[in-house]
């Protein structure tokens, strides 16, 4: 019996140590007016962590009193451990923040309203204006937008010369799918003896129709959450390359399967694709040869390609921190300061203050992206708010879909019909 | 073997000339070259799946040598280019942190699982197998009732308190619970594999004047070496398997273990994927547990063949 208590005793001894180590180590201190330690998180690889380790020596440097710890993960496993913290309510003071999570982390009141912080805040003067509704949730502001992208036509000159087609400039919609008919007719090969094609079945791309419905003046979601488009706008939408479908003049799924997860633009095997213009690094890295030019999608009206700025991610401050003052001056210091905005260059898109795009000397692609979005500063429209919850899903529905139009094992007024009731009851399920 | 068809008598042989040893052999000889071509079919269907199950892991030591370029949408395992620079690249670490405090931490946490299950599940077990107390039977089912709890449904409740008790960022929540005897399956383990132990063996020691700090150290625990070596092997490698533990409670880099490492290169929003280092950072992180297993390996094989000799 007395060895049990004796037991016992080192037991709870053991377990109050284990208590003492922990409160004596997570004092931050700050109260007392001393030093203040900013927690801070992003997602990402080795090279932006050296960039963040970089631009916060130097904030450090210049603020002596905070310090900032930091942390890092991979993008899919950054939102679990994002998403425990918030359930703790101990979410990092500063963190990376991506547009399709705004929505939900803000909407549960993890996220501080940047309006409630005392003090200079943060600086959106150098952002432009149609950007700045993209951090916004019912009107407040939870998420400031570090760098953009924006929807861009990348067409493949080298490959361009091979098969000897051009693409006119600024074309309307059927200009490019006279475009992607001579390309596929062309009979040029890849290196290794693959067709090429002017480009796959973008209607597929939930992005790419998002942007047509601009240029019809539509809006793709409503205020409340819903699909603002009727099944006949997809039903068009999704027939408008019928004709090059049917005479089989776009890339087979089953090839653009095989080559993933490279992209058959990447490979070589189409010509022209249309997305977000921060892929221009990847397709450079991934295909050697590819002599990258980027210009407005398609419109037939040249003076309304339905073009909008994306943040390619934001910063957000949890609504837990002890220290609000401090962690808006730090994202101030991140989103605006020259010398930071030299420090990451185009790593994270391009740089969305122009305090900092103004400073900062380009080369190459870069230069080159960074031309296309100033080209097109004129003819933007607001960006959107953050995505609807559900948005995913839905975006992922209509890939798909597409894919068995392509297949031939459904008729596009059958997809049209299944993927609109599907979407409208994910988004009712999300509500 | 089925010996007794061919003893000679046991069979009515009027339907040959035969003699009864004759037709015996040549069944013998008809049977055994059906055996073999049974064990040959047995060798090829097991070596092909060996072929099978191993592929990956070939793949990922040969991608390791591959310039990194070359390393996805190559499903080839004959090496072509022949490169050390994804070694290069995983031993220079990650955003300023090395690779051996990847691996140090890695090992901390191992080792502390390994050293804490080992003593506090055979303390429970001795507990729960050999001494009587009153609700023993409770205990004992509502230890095995957390084993039924699915993982997902205690993290936030458990992320919560640990974060209550500001122990978030440090080793304690993914090393505390080990020393306590939270992980049923080895507790369960060791009861069951205590319960098969003769009790005479400790009421002898009681007899001789034993406690049970005395019976524990001196009889139970040499017995239980393997079951205590099967436990270590699965503690191990579980604990330098985790992954989702370190994320949720590790949050400074310096402290993060290798699967956290291992995801970092390959974030495929930053620009071009670094699959060479990952690859070779994965080779790396194999090799312990590879030699870990062939060391301990014996005692599991051993800890079954003695099984039946105690006592």
């Amino acid at each position: 019996m007395k060895r049990c208590m004796r037991i016992a005793a080192v037991l709870t001894a053991a377990a109050l140590t284990t208590t003492a180590c922990g409160s004596s180590g997570s004092g931050d201190g700050g109260e007392d007016g001393g030093d203040v330690n900013l927690t801070m998180t992003w997602w990402g690889n080795d090279d932006r962590a050296q960039r963040y380790n970089e631009a916060i020596e130097a904030y450090e440097a210049e603020n002596p009193g905070v310090s900032v710890t930091t942390s890092f993960v991979d993008y899919p496993n950054y939102w679990p451990a994002r998403a425990t913290e918030a359930a703790g309510r101990s979410l990092p003071d500063v963190m990376q923040m991506d547009v399709s999570y705004l929505r939900q982390f803000a909407s549960n009141g993890q996220l501080l309203d940047f309006a409630e912080v005392e003090g200079d805040g943060v600086d959106l003067s150098g952002l432009p204006d149609p950007l700045i509704p993209s951090g916004q949730v019912e009107g407040a502001q939870y998420g400031i937008p570090v760098a953009t992208n924006a929807f861009t036509l990348f067409t493949d000159a080298a490959g361009l010369a091979q098969v000897g087609v051009e693409l006119p400039e600024n074309p309307t919609w059927e200009e490019y799918h006279d475009f992607l008919r001579e390309v596929a007719t062309a009979g040029g090969t890849t290196e290794d003896g693959q067709p090429v094609y002017g480009a796959g079945d973008y209607t597929g791309v939930f992005w790419m129709f998002i942007h047509w419905l601009n240029q019809q003046g539509i809006e793709a979601f409503t205020e409340d959450g819903e699909l603002g488009f009727t099944q006949d706008d997809l039903e068009t939408w999704l027939s408008s390359v019928d004709d090059l479908r049917a005479e089989g003049l776009l890339i087979p799924p089953a090839r653009i399967n095989q080559l993933s997860p490279l992209s058959p633009f990447d490979a070589g095997e189409t010509t022209s694709e249309m997305t977000w213009d921060n892929f221009a690094a990847g397709y450079a890295t991934n295909n050697p040869d590819v002599e990258l030019e980027l210009q407005p999608i398609p419109s037939d009206d040249p003076e309304n390609p339905g073009l909008f700025l994306k943040p390619s991610m934001l910063f957000s401050i949890g609504a837990n921190t002890d220290h609000p003052e401090e962690a808006a001056a730090l994202i101030d210091y991140l989103v605006n300061d020259p010398e930071v905005g030299d420090v990451f260059g185009t790593s994270q898109g391009l740089r969305a203050s122009s305090f900092q795009r103004d400073a900062m000397t380009m080369e190459g692609l870069d230069a080159e992206v960074a031309a296309y979005e100033e080209s097109i500063e004129p003819l933007l429209v607001d960006s959107p708010p953050p995505p609807v919850e559900g948005f995913g899903t839905i975006e992922a529905r209509l890939l798909e879909i597409t894919e068995n139009i392509n297949y031939g094992t459904v008729s596009v007024e059958d997809a049209a019909a299944q993927w609109y009731s599907e979407a409208e009851q994910t988004l009712a399920d999300n509500q | 073997m089925t010996r007794t068809t061919a003893e000679p008598g046991t069979r009515t042989v009027d339907e040959s000339a035969r003699t009864p040893e004759q037709h015996a052999t040549a069944r013998r000889s008809a049977r055994r070259s059906r055996d073999r071509r049974h064990k040959l079919v047995f060798h090829l269907v097991t070596g092909a799946l060996v072929v099978v199950v191993l592929y990956p892991a070939v793949w990922m030591l040969v991608s390791s040598f591959r310039p990194s370029a070359q390393i996805i949408g190559n499903v080839s395992i004959v090496p072509t280019e022949v490169t050390l620079d994804n070694f290069v690249a995983a031993f220079n670490g990650i955003g300023g942190v090395s690779f051996w405090t990847f691996f140090m931490n890695s090992t901390i946490l191992a080792v502390g699982s390994v050293v804490g299950i080992a003593l506090s599940s055979a303390v429970s077990a001795y507990a729960l197998a050999r001494i009587d107390f009153r609700g023993r039977r409770v205990w004992f089912g509502l230890m095995i009732a957390t084993l039924l709890l699915p993982v997902h449904v205690i993290i936030i409740p458990q992320y919560i308190v640990f974060n209550n008790l500001g122990l978030v960022n440090t080793y304690w929540p993914l090393l505390i619970g080990k020393f306590l005897a939270t992980e049923a399956f080895f507790v369960f383990l060791m009861v069951q594999f205590m319960r098969n132990l003769p009790r005479e063996l400790d009421e002898a020691a009681r007899i001789d004047g034993a406690g049970h700090l005395r019976i524990f150290g001196s009889i139970m625990l040499p017995l239980m070496k393997p079951a205590l070596v099967t436990s270590s092997i699965f503690a191990f490698i579980w604990s330098w398997n985790d992954f989702l533990g370190p994320l949720l409670y590790l949050k400074d880099p310096n402290l993060y273990s290798l699967p956290i490492a291992l995801r970092l290169y390959v974030d495929q929003t930053t620009g071009a994927a670094n699959f060479g280092p990952q690859m070779a950072t994965a080779v790396l992180a194999l090799v312990p547990v590879l030699i870990f297993f062939i060391i301990f390996q014996r005692y599991i094989v051993e800890g079954v063949a003695t099984q039946g000799l105690k006592g």
